[in-house]
């Protein structure tokens, strides 16, 4: 079938790509647009390192049809950084050492932003649960929820006794 | 500690920045324009004798640019990091997944039905999927010598008469299973020609014999060959061994063109290396106190098609079947086998994790025997300054196990309210 | 990638179901894609084209009627478990959703999706088979409203026409006073296919369980409802007893629902587990409780 103009708006920026309808919004993502800060892991929904944010929810990019996202909003691991400027996200993953290899890290760092932009005050049980469509095998996952409970704390303001 | 040191510090790492931005340049990632992609047609027999491979129709589909098989490789057809007994492309199957013929295309598409149209005549050998039939008199041998790989050993003292005199024998078979790493990053790279050399860019942990075995493939000498890792997406042992390293090499020297190649999980799954399933025949003897006296211990460890670390992982095993406690007399016997299984090869540990399961549950079925705690028969038989392990080595300095069963100990009360008491 | 001959999006459902009338069986209705997307992706199934429901949004909506709760077939396991009306009048519906998957599963994902694919294990399945569920079946003919037992046809098959499309998802509210829960047994606690659930719904009177509504998943080609263990706790006094009771009955069932299947001694010893994790939760709290 014919490729058609797929409009959306990824990382804040409106655009339009002529892409194929049998790819998969993982494709899109990284092959036409060269956003490779996307992985593929497993292409059936199991690690999540390919989650982006589609319309504000987290979201397996290798389970989306290219089509399904015609009209919406994405927000890949490229777009969380403003300016060059690190997101609070980003600089906790850091600073916790929640980064090992590195490869399940833009779906851990979308999957804790996604909770974050609903739920400012997560509990640990909370956190769990927000990233336990992304799986990491380096880790032990530990750093990662303490990374997220040190950005909450930094987000609100009231970075405590949670530092890393 | 040093001016300016960082022991005793908290650092960031120094790929960290580019992790968190998604920058990082996985093999996957690598932007080569132009590049051809391979697929390898895989055995879905395990033990087979290739008689025949077709490749006429599968090069006329559009889009493929070249079919390889065993017949094209320039130097030598085998790899392996202390074995050279995996073929890049086999003539011989000797497990489901085996390479056979090397798909080179313009697109992913091309390349898969180019795979599907390669016809291959085989003669199947009657498979051998546990070590007892592989090492069975008269069983097909896997490789040309014969399918037991090595025998390592370990004894001190005399473990039989040791056994004899023990208040306390007991004997277990223990079977571990076969365990993929499933690193979150697949197999991936490209391979480029590049001045009168080959280039690969590949997730891997050996760059150093990635560059011995393709050079040997290639009949190359090692100065025209250049291996750089990128950025791995996790490897925990699995990414040792050569994956696509040597298809990504034949296809870029002999076409002269850049080339790509990536592993779906999948392929991950049943072509690269996996922790050794162990089948561990335990016995140990203790004297009424809960003094060990002696072991005797054969571990049958499952190579799988191909030794990749095997021999290295059976001598670990042998060299560590005593666990962290002081055994006086040994009789330890580790034997690497191989079979029509998936490889087996290094993973985390590196045949320990196998024995601890091992070791460990002697230990409580001991102190069930003897009715002491678990936590005590062990304390009576840790390794302490001054021991000397099963081979012999005396430690002199530290030894970590007393400490390290007093924190868990203490942790364990912790966490379990109400553990204390007898358990003491 | 891969190749697909025909792709519609439509916004209304008089177009999706014109689109699927004309196309003889050749479209296929695309939800949330969870299931669809991986098997199409990886050459599991070939398809020559797909109508994509995402835009049409009559299928998104959920209405809380006196009489029924309506829900649309394109709402996502997410929307169904924060739905407050379902959370207070069907816990069990809201469990059975949070069960499922991981967050973007649950984001995307569809409770028509999870019907039409007809997993022996589906989750909201073996939910909604205890709520006594009807199914809306919309063609361009015209529509027919089943209950959901009557379109399951074993493992992956459903009675559904090639020209219809699920639109509506319709339950009758419980008696006020009745609890329900929902309980999943997976080899983890995120990303599992259930091996077993179970879901429950009881009408409680003076500490005696006047009315039961049982079913099970994961023992059969489609989850189903159990006969045999809504009669062991139907005109039972509520205590610790009718919950032995009640888990060495669900494992006779088990046995007898997987007959010489291999999981069987597993599940019978598993049952019993999950039976007594849910009953006293039920039993005792007032968690579940329908207001
Ligand atoms: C990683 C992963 C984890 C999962 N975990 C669970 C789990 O825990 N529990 C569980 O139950 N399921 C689970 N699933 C399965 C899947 O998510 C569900 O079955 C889901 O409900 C499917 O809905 P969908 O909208 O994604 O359907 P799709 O994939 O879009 O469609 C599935 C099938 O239904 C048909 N269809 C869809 N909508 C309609 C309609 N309105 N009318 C007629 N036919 C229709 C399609 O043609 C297709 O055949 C999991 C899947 C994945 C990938
Ligand atoms: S690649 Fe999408 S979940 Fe693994
Ligand atoms: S850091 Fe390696 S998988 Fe998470």
């Amino acid at each position: 079938m014919d490729r058609f103009p797929l409009h959306m708006k990824v990382n804040g920026t409106q655009m339009t790509v002529d892409v194929d309808p049998g790819m998969r919004l993982l494709d899109v993502l990284r092959d036409v647009l060269g956003l490779t800060g996307t992985k593929e892991g497993c292409g059936e929904g199991e690690c999540g390192v390919c989650s982006v944010i589609l319309d504000g929810k987290i979201v397996d990019s290798c389970l989306v049809l290219a089509p399904q996202v015609q009209g919406r909003e994405i927000i890949t691991i490229e777009g969380v950084a403003r300016n060059g400027e690190l997101d609070i996200l980003q600089e906790a993953f850091l600073e916790a050492g929640a980064v090992q290899c590195g490869f399940c890290t833009p779906g851990m760092i979308l999957a804790g932003k996604a909770l974050l932009d609903k739920n400012s005050h997560p509990d640990r049980r909370e956190i769990a649960r927000a990233i336990s469509g992304n799986l990491c095998r380096c880790t032990g996952y530990a750093k990662i929820v303490k990374a997220v409970e040190l950005a909450a704390a930094r987000r609100s303001g009231k970075e405590g006794a949670t530092g890393a | 500690m040093l001016e300016g040191g960082v022991v005793g510090q908290s650092v960031q790492r120094v790929d960290g920045l580019v992790k968190v931005t998604g920058e990082s340049y996985f093999a996957a990632d690598e932007k080569v324009p132009a590049a051809l992609v391979l697929k390898v047609l895989r055995s879905r027999v395990a033990h087979a004798v290739v008689k025949r491979i077709d490749i006429s129709e599968a090069e006329k589909i559009p889009g493929v640019v070249r079919v390889f098989t065993y017949a094209d490789i320039p130097g030598e057809n085998s790899y392996g990091i202390m074995v050279k007994d995996q073929p890049v492309l086999t003539d011989k199957i000797r497990f489901i997944g085996d390479a056979i013929a090397l798909v080179v295309a313009e697109n992913p598409d091309a390349a898969r039905k180019g795979a599907e149209a390669v016809k291959v005549e085989t003669e199947e050998l009657p498979p051998l999927y546990d070590v007892w039939s592989a090492m069975a008199e008269g069983a097909p041998p896997i490789h040309d010598k014969g399918n037991i790989l090595t025998v390592g050993r370990v004894k001190k003292g005399d473990a039989a008469a040791a056994l004899s005199r023990a208040d306390v024998v007991i004997s277990r078979l223990y079977r571990t299973q076969r365990v993929e790493h499933l690193y979150l990053e697949t197999e991936a790279g490209i391979a480029y020609p590049e001045h009168n050399g080959l280039t690969i860019k590949v997730s891997t942990q050996n760059p150093h014999y990635d560059r011995r075995d393709v050079a040997r493939v290639l009949g190359l000498p090692m100065n025209r060959v250049r291996i750089i890792q990128t950025p791995t997406g996790g490897g925990f042992g699995g990414k040792l061994d050569i994956s696509v390293q040597c298809f990504l090499a034949l296809a870029a020297w002999k076409l002269r063109r850049p080339v790509r190649m990536l592993y779906d999980r999948e392929e991950s799954f049943i072509a690269t290396a996996k922790r050794h399933p162990f089948i561990i025949d335990y016995t140990s003897g203790a004297n009424r106190e809960g003094q060990l006296l002696a072991v005797k211990v054969r571990i049958i460890g499952d190579t799988g098609a191909y030794a990749s670390y095997g021999p290295a992982t059976l001598i670990r095993a042998a060299v560590h079947a005593t666990g962290p406690y002081e055994v006086p007399s040994v009789d330890i016997e580790g034997l690497c086998v191989y079979t029509n299984n998936p490889f087996s090869g290094a993973m985390r540990g590196f045949g320990t994790p196998q024995m601890a399961f091992a070791f460990e549950s002697q230990m409580d079925l001991l102190a069930q025997a003897l009715q002491i705690s678990p936590l005590e028969i062990r304390r009576r038989n840790i390794l302490r300054p001054g021991s000397a392990t099963a081979t012999g080595q005396v430690l002199s300095d530290s030894v970590g196990i007393a400490k390290t069963l007093a924190a868990a100990w203490e942790k364990a009360c912790q966490v379990m309210p109400g553990l204390g008491g007898e358990n003491q | 990638m891969f190749e697909l001959d025909a792709y519609y999006q439509p916004e209304s459902l008089a177009v999706a179901l014109e689109l699927l009338a004309k196309s003889d069986g050749k479209l296929r209705p695309l939800a949330g894609g969870t299931d669809l997307v991986p098997a199409l992706a990886k050459r599991k199934i070939h398809c020559p084209g797909l109508i994509d429901l995402s835009a049409v949004s009559e299928l998104r909506a959920i209405i809380a009627r006196e009489h029924e709760i309506q829900i649309g077939s394109m709402s996502t396991f997410a929307q169904i478990e924060e739905f407050l009306v379902i959370r207070n009048r069907f816990p069990l519906l809201s469990e059975a959703a949070a069960s499922v998957g991981s967050p973007q599963i649950r984001n995307t994902g569809t409770i028509g999706g999870n019907i039409a694919n007809a997993s022996p294990a589906a989750d909201m399945v073996t939910a909604l088979i205890a709520l006594e569920a009807e199914v809306r079946l919309d063609s361009s003919e015209g529509f027919r409203t089943v209950p959901l037992q009557n379109i399951l046809e074993g493992a992956g098959k459903t009675h559904i026409r090639p020209q219809e499309i699920i639109t509506n998802i319709l339950i009758r509210p419980l008696a006020p006073g009745s609890r329900s829960g929902y309980i999943k047994l997976g080899r983890r606690r995120a990303l599992a296919i259930a091996r077993l659930n179970l879901a429950v719904i009881l009408a409680v009177h003076e500490n005696k369980i006047s009315l039961a509504r049982v079913a099970l998943g994961a023992v059969g080609p489609n989850p189903c409802r159990s006969s045999a263990l809504e009669t062991t706790l139907e005109g039972q006094q509520i205590s610790s007893t009718l919950v032995d009771t009640f888990a060495s009955e669900a494992e006779k069932e088990v046995v007898r629902m997987l007959g010489s299947r291999p999981s069987v001694s597993y599940k019978q010893e598993a049952v019993k587990g999950i039976a007594r994790e849910l009953l006293p939760r039920l039993f005792s709290s007032t968690e579940g409780v329908v207001a």
